[in-house]
C-alpha cells in the first residue's frame, strides 16, 4: 500500500473511498473503496471530499465485484452523480477505532523516517504490505534504492508514533549463491 | 499434472545446504535466494528468506501454513499498489 503524491495522507485524514460514476437515473454512485472490508468505506460515518467543502453520508446499497454502489445523501439525481465523479471521499483519522499495543495503520506508517538501531537515519517508509507471509516495509533509502524489511519485532524493535521514528535493526543478509548450485547440480549428474 | 510423489518435493540443493546451516546457527539471517521454484518443506518453518521477484527480494518468515508451496508464491512478481485506508499492520 504506497503512498501516492495525490492521495497523499496527511495526520488528519484518511482517503476511504474515490466516486467512479453514476449507476443508474436515481442518483446512486460506483465506488471504490479503500478500505480493508470494501463496506466499511460508510463505517466512520459522514466523509468529506479533499478539501472538506463537500460532506456526504453513505448508504451502501450493494457490493459487486467492480465495487460499491451507494448513495450520497445530497446526490439525488444522475446529473449530481456525474458532477460527483472522481471525488475523493476523505474521513478524520480521530475516526478510524483505537488500535492494541503492537498493531498500527498503514497509513501511520507510510511516511515515517527510519533509524538504523544504531542511530543512523536510513531512510522513510515508503510501503507496507502483505504478500501472504508477513507484513513488510519498504524503505527508501537516502542514498538511493529500497530495502525491504519484516514487521517483527526482531527488526523493528521500535515503531514511536509521537515521536514519528521506526527503529530497525537489519539482519544479516546470506545468499544461496546460483553459482554453486549449477556446479554442485553438474557433479551430480 | 502433479508431480510424482515417488520424487519428494523439489528444492534447489543450494538452497537447502544454506536453510541447515542457518538453522543450526541459530542466527536470525535472512537468506537471499532467487530458487522461486524451491518448496517450503517443515525444516524451513522459523527461517526468514529473501525471495526475488525479478526487482528486489522480499522477506518472508515461513510459517507452517506455508509448508508445501513454492517459495515464489509469496513474492508477487506484480505489484498492485493499493490504499492504506484503515488497514493494520500486527508487529508479531
Amino acid at each position: 500500500m504506497k503512498k501516492s503524491s495525490d492521495k497523499s495522507l496527511n495526520a488528519d485524514q484518511v482517503c476511504v473511498g474515490v466516486v467512479t460514476g453514476p449507476h443508474g437515473l436515481q442518483g446512486a454512485v460506483k465506488i471504490k473503496s479503500f478500505t480493508a472490508d470494501p463496506k466499511d468505506v460508510a463505517a466512520y460515518g459522514p466523509v468529506t471530499n479533499k478539501s472538506g467543502e463537500q460532506r456526504f453520508d453513505i448508504h451502501v446499497i450493494r457490493a459487486n465485484k467492480k465495487g460499491l454502489v451507494a448513495e450520497l445523501s445530497g446526490v439525488n439525481d444522475r446529473n449530481a452523480a456525474e458532477a460527483v465523479q472522481g471525488t475523493e471521499l476523505y474521513v478524520s483519522r480521530d475516526k478510524l477505532p483505537e488500535l492494541d499495543e503492537d498493531e498500527f495503520y498503514y497509513s501511520d506508517l507510510i511516511g515515517l523516517p527510519v533509524e538504523h538501531i544504531n542511530g543512523e537515519e536510513i531512510g522513510v517508509v515508503s510501503l507496507v504490505d502483505n504478500y501472504g507471509a508477513g507484513e513488510v516495509m519498504e524503505v527508501e533509502l537516502k542514498d538511493g534504492g529500497t530495502e525491504m524489511y519484516l514487521m517483527s519485532r526482531d527488526v523493528v524493535p521500535e515503531i514511536d508514533l509521537e515521536n514519528r521514528r521506526i527503529v530497525v535493526n537489519p539482519p544479516t543478509e546470506v545468499y544461496a549463491d546460483k553459482g554453486h548450485a549449477d556446479e554442485e547440480t553438474e557433479e551430480e549428474e | 499434472m502433479a508431480r510424482s510423489v515417488w520424487k519428494g518435493p523439489f528444492v534447489d540443493s543450494y538452497l537447502l545446504k544454506k536453510a541447515e546451516a542457518s538453522r543450526v546457527s541459530g542466527r536470525n539471517d535472512v537468506i537471499k535466494t532467487w530458487s522461486r521454484r524451491s518448496t517450503v518443506l517443515p525444516q524451513f518453518v522459523g527461517l526468514t528468506f529473501g525471495v526475488y521477484n525479478g526487482r528486489k527480494f522480499i522477506p518472508i518468515l515461513v510459517t507452517e501454513n506455508m509448508v508445501g508451496h513454492k517459495l515464489g508464491e509469496f513474492s508477487p512478481t506484480r505489484t498492485f499498489l493499493g490504499h492504506a485506508a484503515d488497514k493494520k499492520v500486527v508487529r508479531e
